[in-house]
Order: structure tokens, then sequence, then C-alpha cells
């Protein structure tokens, strides 16, 4: 049961995601701002730092794909992007200290390089025509405000959640 | 451990990377049809998804409510002073319906571009990455949805039909770049009506342009715009907007009019699919057949 909670919390971002996009775009003072929910790539990160990259880009795989072929109809984005991220945090982590700390930041500035990679996309295939001082304005800043609010809220349970699986799994390790 | 750069990982990668390309580049062309896999997958989130938005919709609507009583003082107001006009327009409205249907029957005219069957749906997800402006509705083929049906609000056109499984379907809403995407509109409130084609928008100005105009014909601004039905696909007589600016196109042959979106695209829950009563065109509902597509 404990096995797919990791999954199971997965899911469950993976549907709050839209509901949180319904109320996008923001209007404030005349102008619109953009905020992406990202709890999902935020989630695998933490699964990367905290269990391991593996684990971590199976789901992002797994979840990628679902979100390409429901949400936006270009299979290989998401399902690239998302594993290509935990890679890179599992990367990174290996050489810097691990705590919460440092895992909230590194979740920051990827999610942060996650979002300017899929403009860059979509630029390139002309799906979008925003400017790139409007992108950081209306998109990147609101989104990331955002994002690291539900981190800063949420982080430490993420981190509980996974450490508490990886002792389970240290115990017994026949399991896998 | 963790070996990056192994010669196994490389060779994976590479293969990925390629395989990567394939995808995007096989999914990015215009598909008519979904494959059976991303059908089940589409129809299997689908399910999920309604689960979450249900309640959230409902927490919404809640706050819709109290908003809505907040306003209710100057609403009041306002809707006293419009409701002595109200009667005389009503009165109108109904002497012109019944003369309408009379004059119909007097020439023998049965079927009318503006007839459609309402078929209700309710929005269950919205691309979260907002690059794309598609939204996933829960009605699908088996519901009667086709593709390139219109997709309206109470107050005004949203989009339509892109893609349908059996029990989902995704709408593109008008406020999309995709230069394919095109409505056939009219000016109304003139002397004569003014034919024009929907044709992309501006998103500064989160506004519509409102293309090939003749040059000869003058139109103002708040005249309003609604859709012409002589795509084929559309019903006539669907709000789009308002007229805001005309000026001259790039080429200075034709007018082009920027155009206030009677609905609003944020925060959708309920909308409606117009099914035509009419026969529809294959295509899309730009006025072209697939002839004239073809330079």
């Amino acid at each position: 049961m404990m096995r797919y909670l990791i999954l199971g919390i997965g899911l469950v971002l993976f549907f709050m995601e839209p509901v949180f996009g319904l109320f996008s775009p923001l209007k404030l003072g005349g102008e619109y701002y953009y905020i992406v929910p990202r709890f999902l790539i935020m989630f695998l990160i933490f699964v990367s730092v905290y269990f391991d990259t593996k684990h971590a880009m199976y789901y992002g795989l797994f979840f990628g794909l679902l979100y390409d072929v429901f949400f936006i109809d270009i299979i290989g984005l998401y399902s690239f992007l998302y594993p290509a991220i935990c890679v890179v945090a599992g990367y990174t982590v290996k050489t810097v200290h691990r705590n919460l700390f440092v895992a909230t930041l590194l979740t920051l500035v990827l999610t942060a390089l996650f979002e300017f990679v899929l403009y860059q996309f979509f630029s390139l295939i002309a799906l979008t025509d925003v400017p790139f001082v409007a992108f950081m304005t209306t998109r990147l800043g609101p989104t990331m405000i955002a994002n690291s609010l539900f981190l800063f809220i949420l982080g430490w349970a993420f981190k509980s959640v996974i450490v508490g699986r990886l002792i389970e799994r240290e115990k017994n390790p026949n399991a896998y | 451990m963790f070996h990056l750069f192994s010669n196994k990982r490389l060779i994976l990668l590479l293969l990925g990377v390629i395989l990567l390309v394939a995808m995007i580049s096989f999914s990015l062309r215009d598909r008519d049809n979904v494959s059976f896999p991303e059908q089940l997958i589409k129809d299997g989130v689908g399910a999920g998804q309604m689960v979450f938005s249900g309640p959230a919709h409902f927490v919404t609507g809640i706050f819709d409510n109290v908003d809505s009583l907040l306003n209710t003082y100057q609403e009041n107001k306002y809707l006293k002073s419009r409701l002595e006009e109200f009667a005389g327009v009503q009165a109108e409205v109904t002497d012109l319906r019944s003369e309408n249907t009379d004059l119909k029957a007097l020439i023998g005219k049965k079927e009318d571009m503006r007839d459609y069957n309402p078929i209700q749906a309710t929005v269950i997800a919205r691309n979260p990455d907002q690059w794309e402006e598609k939204v996933i509705i829960n009605k699908g083929s088996s519901n009667g949805v086709l593709e390139n049906m219109a997709v309206m609000t109470a107050q005004g056109l949203i989009g339509k039909v892109i893609l349908t499984t059996p029990f989902t379907s995704t709408v593109e809403m008008i406020s999309t770049q995709d230069p394919n995407y095109r409505v056939s509109a009219m000016v109304i409130g003139g002397a004569k009506d003014v034919f024009g084609l929907i044709e992309g928008y501006d998103s500064e100005r989160r506004e519509l342009l409102l293309k090939r105009i003749d040059a000869n014909i003058d139109i103002k601004e708040g005249q309003q715009v609604v859709s012409s039905g002589l795509g084929g696909i559309f019903p006539k007589g669907i709000i789009i907007g308002e007229i805001t600016e005309v000026t001259i196109d790039e080429f200075g042959l034709t007018k082009l009019a920027y155009i206030k979106p009677a609905a609003d695209f944020s925060l959708l829950n309920h909308v409606v699919i117009a099914d035509r009563v009419m026969p529809e065109v294959d295509g899309e509902d730009n006025g072209l057949t697939a002839e004239d597509e073809t330079p």
C-alpha cells in the first residue's frame, strides 16, 4: 500500500494542476498575469533529490506522456523534459550538501529553467509571439512566485513522505 | 553510482533524442483523427480529471456567488433603469419573431442557418501551461460532438472543437495564435451586413482581428460582429464581439478591424456546443474548400 504513495501523490498533483490552471490568467490593474501551476515537476525534483533519480525519471516519463497526450498533442515534449529535469536535479545534488533549503532552491531554479525551455520551444514552432520581456514579467515572474509559495508550504511534507519511503525501502530491500 | 556519460548511456541518450524529434514532428503535423492509444489515454485522464474538477467548480461557484452578492445593490440599480426599456424591446422581439415565422411560412423556407441543437458541456481542464489556448470538455463523439463545431458561452463565441474522443473533446479558443484558425464573421448594425474573416489575435491588446473587409465599405466602432454561418459549420448569429478600431491592413487593400471579444476566456465552466441543423460542409469554418486552400 505504502509502495504506491509517491505515485499516488504524483497523480493527485497531476490532476490538481489543470484545476488551478482554470484560475489563470489573473487580471490585476489592467494587466494580465499568467500563473502556471508546476506542482508535479517540483514534486518529481524532490523525489529525484531525496529518493533516487531512476524512479523520478520513470515517473517523469509516465506523467510527461499523459500530459503530452491529454493537453498539448505534441508527444515527446513533456515526456522528454520531465525526466531530463529529474536527471539534472539528481546530478546536481551529488555535488552539494543535501538539505531542505538547498532542495527548495534547486527546485525553484530548475522549474524556472523548465518554463524557459518551454517558452523557447513554443516560440520556435511559432505558437506564441510573446516578447521576452513580457514573458519574464507576465509569465515567469508570477508563476515562480505562486509556485514558490506552494513549495514553501508543502516542501517539508514532500520531504518527510519521500524520506519515510526511503527508510522503509532500506529496511526491506527485497521489495524492489 | 551514476555515470552520466558512459558509452551505453550515451547511445541510449542519442536514440532517445532521435525518437523525441521523430515523435514531435509526427504529432506536430495536422492530424485528422486521434490514434487509438491516444484516445484511450485522453478518455482515461479525462475521467480522472472530472473527479477533481467537480469540487473545484463547486468552490469557484461559491466565490462567484459571494462576489455577485456584494455587487447586488449596484447591479439592481442599473437593472432597474434598464427594465422599462426591456419591456419595449421584448414586445418588439415577439412581434418581429412572429412576423418572421409568418414570412418564412409564406415563402416555404424551413431551414435556417441560425438553427442549431445545443449540446451542454462542462470544462474539465484547461491546458495548465497556457501556451496554447485549449480547454477540454466532458462531451465527446458519443454525444454527437464533431470536429470544427462552434463552442460558446452565454456571452458569445469562445472557440471550436479541434479533436474528439468518445468521451472528451479538445476546444481551441478563438484567442489562439494559430494562423490557420479562421471564422467567417459579419458586422451587423450598418445599412448592410458586412462580411469578413476573423483571422488572428492580438495578444497585447487582447482583441481579435477581423480581416478582408472591402475597403469601400464603411464600418464604425461599436458595431457588433457575429458569425455569418457562411463558413459552412458554425450557425449564423453567434455573438463574437464589438469593433473597437478600424484601420487599413498591411497591404492597404482591405480594411482590418479590432474586435473586443464578448465572451470572457478565463474561468470557463459551462459551455454550449452548437450542432448546426442545416447540413454542414466538410473542412474548417473559413468559407474555403480544400481546392482553394492549396496555393
